[in-house]
């Protein structure tokens, strides 16, 4: 399940169609090979998650995700025990229990034969596993990717320390679980809080950016492949000046490709056509966000048509520069 | 290489970035998986390893170029230069290098910078030369006081006696040798190390007030601004403290949702707990807590926003509306001597604007003199009825009323009906109750008084207020 290089790295993410640049790659690679686990942060949308779900289909691995939020806890994270199917099993085998108990003359000595089958009930049969035991005890390596986890609280967060540590779990009627193989954690988070240092510190910590022009329209022609050349360039010039500005929520990629998508769907090759401004709210978020949009794409198609009419040297390289 | 990566981690203590002795480790190993061949994977491996707050990712790229990049490059430079000078291949280089570092063995008291100059072994020579640089005290090196640095420097590292062995050596070597070529060659080499050694020295130096000198300010800013009084701030500083205040109510936030959740369980519920467990056969698996109801608080700020207490206005509704959702109602006011609501102006507009205009005197005409006793009467009078034993209000101001009527009666009337009376003066305390001032009769009016006139008060107000 390993990956030989930095370079390697690249090319099976690149074949699930993720694009990463070498930054990415190196470290991801490197938490491979140093059997880490990265926690990724970043602005939302820049492809934290799927960061996650993509290696798992590279190294042909199950993903299992846990989603943070707040007031998750262990139950909920770890292990559940199975309540009703416990009770469910002890009702129907109530004529065994009392076959069982048959025979033995004081309460001391039922209670003390009943002691000695209580493995029955407290078996891994009546565990319910949640995301980070199925983790550990899963036959097979997986990748666990467990998201948002600073939308956590901070008690779990410590607990995740415990868990991300040595792989083990402790459950007090049965014993200690171990991980058969530690699983490749990715944690991703969107830094709405400061995640402490002791985790900091047990992780490679990967920050992901917008990305730059170049990959940005690389990524556009890979995911949606019928755009043409000059709208996607348009766009990435455009989104690179709207990440400038002072918006609530700035355009991602997953954004950028929802509109470009919309665009090629309406079949609209240029940005000064009329639909594009009605097409904005799959970009943006907000009213105001939308309106200072508007303006700015008013102010680019400007610029850009002036530097048309001048005596037209400037190529498409020179937008994205 | 290790020891050049733990003096880079300790470089990046210094400079304010949080590296464990694990996180080196860490490093260490990622450069035995990744090599040290490919400077970007290199510089990713590191980044990766020993960087853990976006923050700090400044740092480290400011610091890695000048640690790793700067002299490397020009010493790999100037050896090939070198070479070319003399007229060799790398082979007869490495001969006439082989040939010196043969003589050097017979000379057992040269100083080690000497001997590693001569070998051409300028690793280690700058090496030496960073570590005399790292023990000097730098603290006070501004522009001018650089020279009489270096010269405390070069007396730290006997650059006299190092030049002096460079030429005793110099003339034992020649002494030896009879083709004029070599010799030719050899004292080209000699001088050329005399010129490498004072570069080095001069490089490092200007590269190490450098480091120094990139975030120890920008952390010595952040300092500061927390102490500096908000009435002196100028423009540039409103920006900054507009981020921390982001990050402040943010940190409020998680806090006060946190305290609240705990405080939701309550008590045993015997009814609820016996109709959920209906389903288990009336066998109490799943006990049920009542639900305390959650108690959202409403608030209600008078702000002032005359002259002299502005920035702290515009902090604290700035705050108070990045953390709205945590009450049920904010309303909010400012006065001067008229009394404004200004609620609406944060329906409609996004939050830096609307106080913006809040505080531009777009409702209350800024520019007259303040009295508190006016407008107290024209809140009692207006919207008294809007307070209830949910609100708490928070008066922000100074106090200053300008010899008018104080109208502390309102005060009175407030505290008696809301749930708490909280007064934030960003004046220092001493001052209260001199010249115009009517704080000392304000302030037995309030629940909570308190002095705000700076970041690091204003955290400790919202701490308080919290609980």
């Amino acid at each position: 399940m390993v990956f030989s290089s930095g370079e390697d790295v690249m090319k099976r993410l690149a074949e699930q169609q993720y694009l990463c640049s070498k930054n990415v790659a190196t470290v991801v690679y490197l938490a491979c090979a140093m059997r880490k686990p990265i926690l990724v942060e970043g602005p939302a949308g820049v492809g934290k998650t799927e960061l996650g779900k993509v290696l798992a289909s590279a190294l042909h691995l199950d993903l299992i995700r846990l989603q943070c939020y707040e007031g998750l806890d262990e139950a909920k994270a770890l292990y559940e025990w199975e309540y009703a199917k416990q009770l469910l099993y002890t009702q129907i085998l109530k004529d065994k229990i009392g076959e069982a108990l048959a025979g033995s003359r004081t309460l001391q000595h039922a209670v003390e034969r009943i002691c000695s089958e209580s493995d029955v009930f407290f078996s891994q049969k009546f565990l319910l596993p949640r995301p980070l035991l199925r983790a550990i005890l899963s036959p097979a390596p997986t990748v666990l990717l467990i998201d948002e986890v600073d939308k956590s609280d901070t008690e779990f967060e410590a607990f995740l320390l415990e868990v991300l540590s040595d792989f083990q779990v402790s459950v007090p009627e049965i014993g200690t679980l171990k991980a058969i193989h530690s699983p490749f954690v990715i944690l991703t988070s969107n830094n709405s809080r400061e995640m402490s240092d002791a985790l900091k510190r047990r992780c490679l910590h990967l920050y992901l950016d917008y990305p730059d022009p170049d990959r940005e329209l690389e990524i556009l022609k890979h995911k949606v492949p019928g755009v043409g050349d000059k709208l996607a360039a348009d766009v990435v010039h455009l989104l690179h000046r709207l990440r400038k500005l002072e918006l609530k929520k700035k355009p991602s990629i997953s954004e950028t490709l929802d509109w470009v998508k919309a665009l090629t769907l309406l079949q609209i090759e240029r940005l000064d056509h009329q639909l594009v401004e009605e097409t904005l709210a799959t970009l943006l978020k907000y009213e105001g966000d939308i309106r200072k949009a508007q303006k700015e794409m008013q102010e680019f198609l400007a610029e850009r048509k002036a530097k048309l009419q001048a005596p037209a040297v400037a190529s498409d390289k020179d937008f994205l520069h | 290489m290790d020891d050049r990566i733990v003096e880079f981690t300790h470089l990046l203590r210094r400079h304010g970035a949080r590296v464990s002795l694990s996180e080196d480790i860490d490093a260490i190993s990622a450069l035995g998986i990744l090599g040290i061949e490919d400077p970007s994977m290199f510089r990713d491996g590191l980044r990766a390893t020993l960087i853990k707050r976006a923050a700090d990712i400044r740092t480290f790229e400011e610091l890695f170029d000048l640690f790793f990049l700067g002299l490397g490059a020009a010493v790999r430079e100037s050896e090939r230069d070198l070479m070319g000078q003399l007229g060799l291949t790398p082979q007869q280089y490495q001969e006439l290098l082989e040939e010196i570092r043969r003589m050097l063995q017979r000379q057992p008291n040269l100083t080690p910078l000497a001997r590693a100059l001569l070998a051409g072994d300028l690793t280690q020579a700058e090496r030496l030369i960073r570590q005399a640089i790292e023990r000097e005290e730098l603290e006070q090196a501004g522009g001018q006081i650089a020279v009489a640095l270096y010269l405390r420097l070069a007396g730290r590292l006997a650059l006299g006696t190092v030049e002096e062995e460079l030429g005793s050596f110099r003339e034992m070597a020649l002494a030896g040798l009879d083709d004029p070529g070599h010799r030719q060659r050899l004292s080209r080499y000699l001088e050329r190390r005399l010129q490498d050694l004072s570069r080095m020295v001069r490089d490092l130096l200007r590269q190490e007030l450098k480091k120094r000198s990139i975030v120890a300010s920008e952390r010595e800013r952040l300092e500061y601004l927390t102490q500096k009084s908000f009435a002196y701030y100028t423009e540039e500083d409103i920006q900054r403290m507009n981020e921390a205040v982001v990050r402040l109510a943010q940190r409020f936030k998680n806090l006060l949702t946190l305290r609240r959740r705990k405080a939701r369980r309550g008590r045993f519920d015997l009814q609820e707990t016996l109709r959920k467990n209906l389903q288990y056969g009336g066998v109490p698996f799943r006990i049920q807590l009542d639900r305390r109801k959650r108690e959202k608080p409403q608030i209600l700020i008078l702000c002032d926003v005359s002259d002299s207490v502005l920035n702290a206005s515009r902090f604290m509704l700035q705050f108070v509306y990045s953390v709205q959702d945590l009450y049920s109602k904010v309303r909010s006011f400012v006065f001067v001597s008229e009394l404004g609501e200004v609620t609406r102006l944060f329906e409609d507009n996004d939050l830096q604007q609307a106080v913006e205009l809040a505080l531009k005197g777009e409702v209350v005409n800024v520019y007259s003199h303040s009295n508190f006793g006016r407008a107290f009467e024209l809140f009692y009078r207006e919207h008294f009825s809007s307070v209830n034993g949910k609100t708490t209000v928070m008066v922000i101001g100074d106090g200053r009323n300008n010899y008018n009527r104080p109208n502390d009666w309102v005060l009175k009337e407030i505290q008696r009906k809301a749930k708490r009376l909280i007064w934030l003066n960003p004046e220092s305390r001493w001052k209260w109750g001199f010249g115009d001032s009517e704080m000392p009769r304000y302030a037995a009016c309030c629940d909570v008084v308190e002095e705000c006139g700076n970041l690091s008060q204003l955290h400790r107000v919202i701490e308080r207020i919290a609980r």
